[in-house]
């Protein structure tokens, strides 16, 4: 688009001139501030990189990404077993959050009547504004010892990392799922139900499968919160160094261990390794994102 | 007959969920505050300074620290965030560039905070040699925050009409003249109500400052590039550490003085969004 001043310069000369090139001027500027965002991660993936760069020479690529052996004492930083943990963690919260958050959406957009609608959603954005130590303070003194005496185990460790992470994803899968759902249009409801179908059949058969996408853009938001989620989680895994399979198991994730261990890492190898597991956690946020762009994508073709 | 039943099955099913879902917030929020509440309305928790070895400190220069961020934050991160919806906005509604950002912008929300956390540490502490501070801090959460606040910004500044900009244009009005005497003007409530949530989040926020901004102090910090403590670090490092005696009361009463603070402020930001609807809603009928 050319500059709005820019047909006035003939008209009227070295005044309109000066306007078309304060119009250039401002523009840039905004143009500047909207460039923050593109320099700001790219600075972020510099500076992460080149942070971990000295544990990748110096510990060795496969040592350190694709080993299970953390022993920062011998100088051993492979982070395989929190890799692992983050996934482990994650997809846990995923199987217990996705059906309850897509199912509140569904009451949500389709069951609850309207006052009842209105103060179940205020108590889900509510409960997205609670700061992750409150809800690590909650899961330390309440959740742990629960988890203790009914199964006889430390209480510390993966399924308690798993109920915090439902609760913080939540929100997240909550709402984009009942905007999604929202977004339909109502003649597919009507169509339905004027076919006689019960509501439960309309949701199951109509509704559910043409928000595919977009509940699965929900999900795949609520495992980037999961994945990221650090003070809470790291409050209640118990912060061993050992993967573990065990449901009951304590061990570490990616974003725990980098909290558990910084404030004693010294500038060194260790400090770097523990940099190396941003940039992991990094690469994950964006691959998330490109699978989101992908699915969007998807969506628009289908409409 | 079988559809029924699974219909009435399926009700009851949706109730359950619906009920589970309120039942956490519930249960999250009298626990808290029950723990916590009364240690945190005592005027000498409030306003004491904390010991670092004996018992009875209070979290006053916490209190200021989470103020002292949040402002910093905002007069960071709110020129931008506006200047770059203006620019999504009005300049550039549907272009290769407009999307590219958009991709920017959509990566920076997903990055885990601990990330900005370490991203902080390695640029402004260690490279740009602040040390532990309070600016380090706000320029870190100022790029956390930049997602929402921009979408937010934006959105407001899309409700404005597109008649008003006409309006204005064919008073003669330049493009940026248009913008700063309308546009802006217009969307100013919307966005001082986009401004509030970001602050709920920088309030609760620790990953992302305890290597930037600090996690103890005695006094009250004045200069941006004092080292400070910002009440939600300073509670993880007090449940992390213990370090005084009574680090489980500080703790609780600093949980619930938290969560107390963000329901403030989500409390407000619906009252700033609806009283923004009403004028809006006011302003369309009398035009």
């Amino acid at each position: 688009m050319s500059a709005p001043g820019g047909g006035a310069t003939g008209l009227l000369g070295a005044k309109g001139a000066r306007l078309a090139d304060r119009e250039n001027w401002i523009r840039l500027v905004m143009f500047g501030c909207a460039s923050v965002s593109i320099l700001s991660i790219l600075l972020i993936f510099i500076f992460i990189f080149k942070e971990s760069l000295p544990a990748m020479r110096n510990v060795g690529v496969g040592n350190l990404f694709f080993s299970t052996n953390y022993s920062p004492q011998v100088g051993k930083y492979g982070m395989l077993g929190f890799i692992w943990g983050t996934l482990f963690t994650t997809f846990g919260a995923m199987l217990i959050g996705a059906p309850l958050g897509i199912g509140t959406a569904v009451f949500l957009d389709q069951v609850a009547p309207e006052r009842i609608g209105r103060v179940v959603r205020r108590g889900i954005e509510l409960l997205a504004g609670i700061p992750s130590v409150v809800i690590g303070w909650f899961g330390l003194i309440l959740l742990v010892p629960f988890l203790r005496t009914v199964t006889g185990t430390a209480g510390f460790g993966v399924f308690a990392a798993v109920l915090v992470l439902v609760v913080m994803a939540l929100p997240t899968i909550t709402t984009l799922s009942a905007e999604t759902l929202k977004s339909l249009p109502l003649e597919l409801k009507e169509a339905s139900a004027a076919m006689g179908a019960t509501r439960w059949q309309t949701i199951y058969k109509v509704l559910l499968p043409s928000a595919r996408e977009g509940l699965l853009i929900a999900v795949i938001l609520g495992m980037g919160r999961a994945i990221g989620e650090t003070m809470a989680v790291q409050m209640v895994i118990g912060n061993a160094r050992a993967a573990t399979f065990s449901l009951f198991g304590r061990t570490s994730t990616l974003t725990t261990r980098i909290v558990t261990d910084m404030a004693e890492a010294p500038p060194g190898d260790h400090r770097s390794a523990l940099f190396a597991m941003a940039l992991v956690l990094l690469l994950l946020a964006m691959f998330l994102i490109i699978i989101i762009r992908f699915v969007s994508r998807e969506r628009q073709l289908s409409r | 007959m079988k559809a029924k039943r699974a219909d009435r099955i399926a009700t009851v099913v949706f109730w359950a969920l619906g009920g589970i879902t309120v039942a956490i917030l519930a249960f999250i929020i009298l626990e808290v505050l029950g723990r916590g509440l009364i240690t945190a309305l005592n005027p000498r928790f409030l306003f004491g300074k904390p010991n670092a070895m004996a018992s009875g400190g209070g979290i006053f220069p916490m209190i200021v620290s989470t103020f002292y961020l949040v402002a910093l934050t905002i007069m960071i991160s709110l020129p931008i965030a506006i200047g770059a919806a203006i620019y999504m906005a009005e300049y550039a509604r549907k272009s290769k560039v407009n999307s590219f950002i958009r991709f920017c912008l959509d990566s920076l929300a997903t990055l885990p905070s601990i990330v900005f956390g370490l991203f902080g540490l390695a640029l402004f502490v260690t490279a740009f040699r602040w040390s532990y501070c309070l600016m380090a801090g706000a320029c870190t959460l100022a790029i956390l925050n930049l997602p929402i606040l921009l979408r937010s910004t934006e959105e407001a500044i899309k409700l404005v009409p597109d008649t008003y900009r006409e309006a204005s244009m064919c008073l003669g009005a330049s493009r940026w003249t248009t913008i700063r005497q309308v546009v802006i003007p217009s969307a100013l409530p919307g966005i001082i109500t986009a401004t509030i949530l970001p602050i709920g989040r920088i309030v609760g926020e620790s990953a992302a400052i305890i290597y930037t901004v600090g996690v103890f102090i005695r006094n009250v910090p004045t200069n941006p590039f004092d080292t400070a403590a910002p009440l939600a670090g300073y509670i993880w490092a007090r449940q992390a550490e213990h370090g005084v005696p009574d680090w489980r009361a500080i703790v609780n009463g600093g949980a619930a003085l938290l969560l107390i603070m963000v329901f403030i402020i989500y409390f407000l930001a619906r009252y700033a969004g609806r009283k923004y609807q009403e004028k809006k809603l006011l302003g369309a009928g009398t035009r």
